[in-house]
């Protein structure tokens, strides 16, 4: 009897749980990982392409060495910050973007230098350098609003009704979104 | 109360949010060449669009070209949510481009951009892009004012690159597999409404002197028809391969992670 009774109620837990939206609560909480680990792809990319871009930056304009140092440190600052995907976090995530923030407006104040050496920018391979980051910083614009509207779908999913009741009880929490940096609307300073 | 009322304004928001973009809806009937500002003749989008409609059925590969006027986001991002939203390239390869072209008009400066599905981006690099599409063949053209001079040079480089990989073997592989299915399902159809009503018929002769049968036949050979056609037409008419998505139009899905460069003149 209590072998039935117990059977009775797996079936009505799978019902349950394939009816309530339990199952999609599971698929778009993947979902919000996958394109987390695609926006660290992109950022990873564009890390990739610093060392390059640096060298042949060098060849041309050996006083900036202030500039070129700072992009440097800004990179590996950017590179140690990784995060676990189920561990996102509002400060995680804080952190994360900091560090990438602190590169590109390292980057921005090298590409605004670089507009002192008409050589450098006539030089081929400089300019498909520059081509390459303009199109991993439209990738990292692409995957992070790509992110923000996975993780919107996750966050309304798990509060809507009836989901609302019981997404907490399975731990499924509302994830953060990606803000726009905080020093974006400012211009990148230039020295002279 | 408060906070039930309060919940429907969250909802009714959110929905608004996502509604927000004004990319143009798809075409329909699909077409690869959509000319908004109407700078090229008839003649010109005519070709255009037949030499990109068969680069589509020989390589699954689709490029679509849209020329516009207005631009309210950057050119990039324009052309990224307008190859996602109309889901360019086959969704599974993501090999879709989008070219977008903001004609020069008085003293504003014209712009272009070529991007480029997931799926093309190992094969033209953002610096080739750049370099040799953009730069090497497009703008000459068009600060000369050469519309459709500049789109077609471009063009020809982005699909010697992109057939490299995308064979005209695979897509008749491709091809085989679909119109397979349609057979499949013509049998089914021929078994459901042709075999049995008959079987079913001459049981009922008595009183029913078969009248159904030419009816289902006819039907069955509409059947046939269709699937046949879609054959012939390929991976265009049918995106995907699958054969449910013809309703959905031209384009096969693919997916754009912000591959792809521009450049202005």
């Amino acid at each position: 009897m209590k072998k039935f009774l117990y059977g009775v109620l797996a079936l009505i837990a799978v019902l349950f749980f394939s009816s309530c939206g339990y199952n999609k609560m599971v698929s778009l909480d993947e979902s919000v990982t996958s394109q987390w680990s695609q926006v660290e792809n992109v950022y990873q990319r564009r890390a990739d392409l610093i060392p390059n871009l640096v060298n042949t930056v060098k060849g041309y304009a050996e006083h900036e060495k202030e500039t070129l140092e700072g992009v440097i440190e800004a990179r590996s600052k950017a590179t140690s910050v990784n995060i676990n995907p189920e561990n996102l976090t509002p400060q995680t995530l804080q952190q994360f973007q900091g560090a990438q923030d602190g590169l590109s407006s390292a980057l921005s104040r090298l590409m605004v230098v670089v507009e002192r050496y008409p050589d450098l920018k006539a030089n081929q391979n400089f300019r498909d350098l520059q081509a390459q980051l303009e199109g991993t910083e439209n990738r990292i614009a692409v995957e992070r609003r790509k992110f923000n509207e996975t993780t919107k779908q996750y966050n309304t999913y798990i509060r809507k009704f009836p989901m609302l009741l019981y997404s907490g009880m399975f731990g499924f929490e509302k994830k953060n979104y990606f803000e726009a940096a905080a020093g974006t609307e400012k211009a990148p300073e230039v020295q002279f | 109360m408060k906070q039930f009322i309060a919940i429907i304004f969250f909802l009714t928001g959110s929905l608004l949010n996502l509604q927000a973009q004004t990319i143009p809806e798809p075409p329909d009937p699909p077409k690869l060449v959509n000319d908004y500002s109407n700078i090229l003749n008839a003649n010109e989008e005519n070709n255009l669009e037949s030499y990109l409609v068969a680069f589509a059925r020989e390589t699954s590969t689709q490029i679509v070209v849209v020329i516009i006027d207005e631009l309210e986001t950057s050119i990039s991002d324009f052309a990224f949510k307008l190859g996602e939203k109309w889901g360019v390239g086959q969704g599974e390869k993501n090999n879709g481009a989008v070219i977008i072209l903001k004609p020069k008009k008085g003293n504003e400066r014209g712009q272009v951009f070529v991007a480029t599905g997931y799926g093309l981006e190992h094969l033209i690099p953002d610096a080739i892009a750049n370099r040799d599409i953009v730069d090497g063949e497009m703008i000459p053209h068009f600060k000369k004012d050469d519309y459709y001079g500049g789109l077609a040079a471009g063009i020809q480089v982005i699909m010697d690159l992109a057939s490299e990989e995308y064979t005209a073997s695979e897509y008749q592989e491709r091809a085989k597999k679909s119109s397979g299915g349609g057979s499949a399902f013509f049998l089914l159809f021929l078994l459901f409404f042709v075999i049995i009503p008959l079987l079913s018929g001459r049981r009922r002769r008595a009183y029913s002197p078969g009248r159904s049968l030419p009816f289902w036949i006819a039907m069955g050979m509409m059947g046939s028809n269709r699937s046949s056609h879609s054959g012939s037409f390929g991976n265009f008419s049918l995106g995907g391969g699958s054969f449910g998505s013809g309703g959905f139009g031209g384009f096969g899905g693919g997916s754009f992670g912000g591959g792809g460069a521009g450049g202005s003149w």
